[in-house]
C-alpha cells in the first residue's frame, strides 16, 4: 500500500453569484496515491474544473479541507502543477524561457536552469524549438512546453484540467503517449481531468465519475490494463467491457444534466 | 484585385506619386497667380524659406526644432515616469481604482490649453511652465491606457505565474508588465502624438522660442511662408519620433510579428 499524497476530506464548495447560490462540488472525498494516475470523467459543469482549481490552490473550500502530505492546502501550491486546458504560456518568452520560468523564480543558478530547461525540452522532442516563441508553434507543441514548464518546477503532482481538448484528434493521441511515457519515467502523480473515456481509459490507473452538479463521486474504477497505453489496448474485450460500464454510468449524469439545462 | 495588400515598395511609389502631383497642383495654382503666394507661398518658396531658415548663422529653424523637442520629450518622460508606475498599480488593485478613477474622469477631458493660466501663473513662461503643460496634457491618457493595458492581461497567465512559484511582486515584474507592454506601446506612441500639440499651443501663448513661438511670430509678420516652414517641421518632427518609437517597439517586443498568433 503506496502513500496517500492528495487528500479531499469531504469538499463542499458554493458559488454566491447574483442569480443566487450555486452548489457546484458536494461532500467530495477521495484519495490519491503517490505515483498514481487518477482521471476524474463527468459531464460539463459538474465540478471538475472546481476540484483541480482547489488542488491548486486557486479557490478555497467552502467546508472541508484538501490536505497535500497531510497538510491542508491555504494557498496557491506550486507543489501541485497545473497544465492549462490554453497553455497559458507567456507569449513574450521564449520556449526556453518558459520552461525555465519556475527555476528562475524559485532561485535556480542559471547554470542549473539551462540545463535543467535542456533536459526537459528534449525529452518531450522539442529540441531546436528552445528559441521560438509559444505564436510561432502549433497547439500540440505549446502543450509540450506547457507539460516542460511544469516539469521543471517540480511538482510533486501534475494537475491537468482537459488539456488535450483543443487538440485534433491525432495529437491527442501522440500527447496522451508522450504524457504516459514520461510520468511513467518519472513516477509522477497525476491528476487528470477529462471528458473522454477513452482518454481516461487509455490514461488512468484509477478512473473516478463524478454525478452532476452538485458534483460527488459517482463511482471509481481501478485500471489494469496492460500500460503503457498502446492503440491496441482499445481493441481488447477488458478495454471495451470497462468502456460500455463506465459510458453506461456517464451516460445516466450526462442525461440528467441536459435535463436540468433544458427544464 | 480589391481589398488586397499592395505591398510595401508599391504602396510607397504610389504614395508618393499622389505626392508629387499634389505639389504640383500646389505649386502652379500659386505660379498662375490662381492662389495669392500672400495667403500660401508655393512649395518651392517654402523650401527656399525653410533652406534660408536653416542656413542663416543663427540657425533658428533648427533651434526651434530642438526646443520644441526637448520640452515633448522632457514632459513626456515625466508623465512615462509618473503614469505608467500607477497605471500598473490601478490595474492590479480594484481599490486604488476605484479611488483614483473619478479623479481622472475630471482631469482626463482637459484639454492641455486650458492648463496654459494656470501654470503661467505659477510657473510662469520658463521652461517649468512647457514641461508642466506637456505633463498635464498627457499624463492621464497614458495612467489610462496603462490602466487598460494592464486589466487586459490575461488573467490565465497571473494564474500560471502563481502556480510556479511567483510572489506579487515578481507577477507585476514577469507577467504584468511585459504583458501589457504592447497595449502600454501603443497607447504612449498616440499620446506623443498629443504631448505635440500641447508644447506648441503652449508656445504660441507664452514663449520666446520653439516652433509653437516661431509660427506664432510669423503670423505677426504675415510671414505665411514660416508658418507653413514651422507647421511642416512639426509634422516632420513627429514622423520621425514615431519611425524611432516603432524602433523601439521591434526591439522591446521581439515576439511580435512572428508566426501565427500571440496567445
Ligand atoms: N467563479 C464562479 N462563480 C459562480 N459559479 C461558478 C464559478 N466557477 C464555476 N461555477 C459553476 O460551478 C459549476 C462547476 O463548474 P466547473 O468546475 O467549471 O465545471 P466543469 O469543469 O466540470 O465543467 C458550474 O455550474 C459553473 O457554472
Ligand atoms: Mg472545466
Amino acid at each position: 500500500m503506496s502513500e496517500t499524497l492528495i487528500k479531499f476530506d469531504n469538499i463542499t464548495k458554493h458559488f454566491s453569484s447574483r442569480k443566487g447560490d450555486i452548489v457546484a462540488v458536494k461532500d467530495f472525498s477521495l484519495e490519491i496515491k503517490k505515483g498514481e494516475i487518477l482521471t476524474i470523467v463527468g459531464a460539463s459543469g459538474c465540478g471538475k474544473t472546481t476540484l483541480l482549481n482547489m488542488v491548486a490552490g486557486f479557490l478555497t473550500p467552502s467546508s472541508g479541507n484538501i490536505l497535500l502530505d497531510e497538510q491542508p492546502i491555504t494557498k496557491v501550491e506550486p507543489r501541485c502543477g497545473m497544465i492549462f486546458q490554453h497553455y497559458a504560456l507567456f507569449p513574450w518568452l521564449s520556449v526556453k524561457k518558459n520552461v525555465e520560468f519556475g527555476p528562475k523564480i524559485n532561485g535556480v543558478s542559471k547554470k542549473m536552469r539551462r540545463e535543467e530547461s535542456a533536459k526537459y525540452i528534449e525529452m518531450v522532442g522539442l529540441k531546436g524549438f528552445e528559441d521560438a516563441y509559444p505564436g510561432e508553434l502549433s497547439g500540440g507543441m505549446r502543450q509540450r512546453v506547457a507539460l516542460c514548464r511544469v516539469l521543471a518546477n517540480k511538482p510533486d503532482i501534475l494537475l491537468c484540467d482537459e488539456p488535450f481538448a483543443a487538440l485534433d484528434a491525432m495529437t491527442r493521441q501522440i500527447m496522451q503517449q508522450e504524457l504516459l511515457r514520461i510520468v511513467n519515467e518519472s513516477g509522477q502523480t497525476v491528476l487528470f481531468i477529462t471528458h473522454s473515456i477513452d482518454e481516461a481509459l487509455i490514461l488512468s490507473d484509477k478512473i473516478v465519475v463524478m454525478s452532476v452538479r452538485p458534483g460527488t463521486v459517482k463511482d471509481i474504477y481501478d485500471i489494469e490494463l496492460p500500460h503503457p497505453g498502446k492503440v491496441e489496448v482499445q481493441l481488447t474485450d477488458e478495454y471495451l467491457k470497462l468502456k460500455r460500464q463506465i459510458w453506461a454510468m456517464v451516460e445516466e449524469e450526462v442525461k440528467t444534466s441536459m435535463n436540468i439545462v433544458s427544464s | 484585385m480589391e481589398g488586397e495588400e499592395l505591398g510595401l515598395w508599391r504602396s510607397s511609389v504610389i504614395g508618393a506619386i499622389g505626392l508629387l502631383v499634389f505639389l504640383s497642383l500646389w505649386e502652379i495654382l500659386v505660379r498662375t497667380n490662381v492662389i495669392d503666394p500672400f495667403f500660401l507661398p508655393a512649395p518651392t518658396q517654402v523650401i527656399d524659406k525653410a533652406i534660408q531658415m536653416t542656413t542663416a548663422e543663427d540657425a533658428v529653424l533648427l533651434t526651434d526644432i530642438k526646443i520644441s523637442a526637448t520640452r515633448v520629450l522632457t514632459g513626456f518622460l515625466l508623465s512615462v515616469l509618473v503614469g505608467v508606475p500607477a497605471g500598473l498599480i490601478m490595474g492590479m488593485n480594484p481599490v486604488i481604482r476605484a479611488a483614483i478613477n473619478p479623479i481622472i474622469s475630471i482631469i482626463r477631458p482637459l484639454p492641455a490649453l486650458s492648463w496654459i493660466p494656470l501654470s503661467m501663473l505659477w510657473l510662469g513662461i520658463d521652461e517649468q511652465q512647457k514641461y508642466a503643460i506637456v505633463f498635464m496634457g498627457s499624463f492621464a491618457s497614458i495612467l489610462v491606457y496603462t490602466t487598460d493595458a494592464t486589466m487586459r492581461v490575461d488573467p490565465i497567465l497571473r494564474r500560471a505565474a502563481m502556480n510556479l512559484g511567483a510572489s506579487p511582486l515578481q507577477i507585476l515584474r514577469y507577467v504584468i508588465l511585459p504583458g501589457a507592454l504592447p497595449d502600454i506601446l501603443t497607447g504612449l506612441k498616440v499620446v506623443l502624438a498629443i504631448a505635440w500639440t500641447c508644447v506648441i499651443s503652449a508656445e504660441m501663448v507664452g514663449a520666446n522660442s520653439g516652433l509653437g513661438f516661431r509660427i506664432w511670430t510669423a503670423k505677426e509678420w504675415s510671414d505665411t511662408g514660416q508658418v507653413l516652414v514651422g507647421m511642416i517641421s512639426i509634422s516632420a518632427t513627429v514622423l520621425v519620433l514615431d519611425i524611432l518609437f516603432r524602433g523601439l517597439e521591434r526591439v522591446l517586443l521581439p515576439y511580435q510579428n512572428k508566426g501565427l498568433g500571440n496567445k
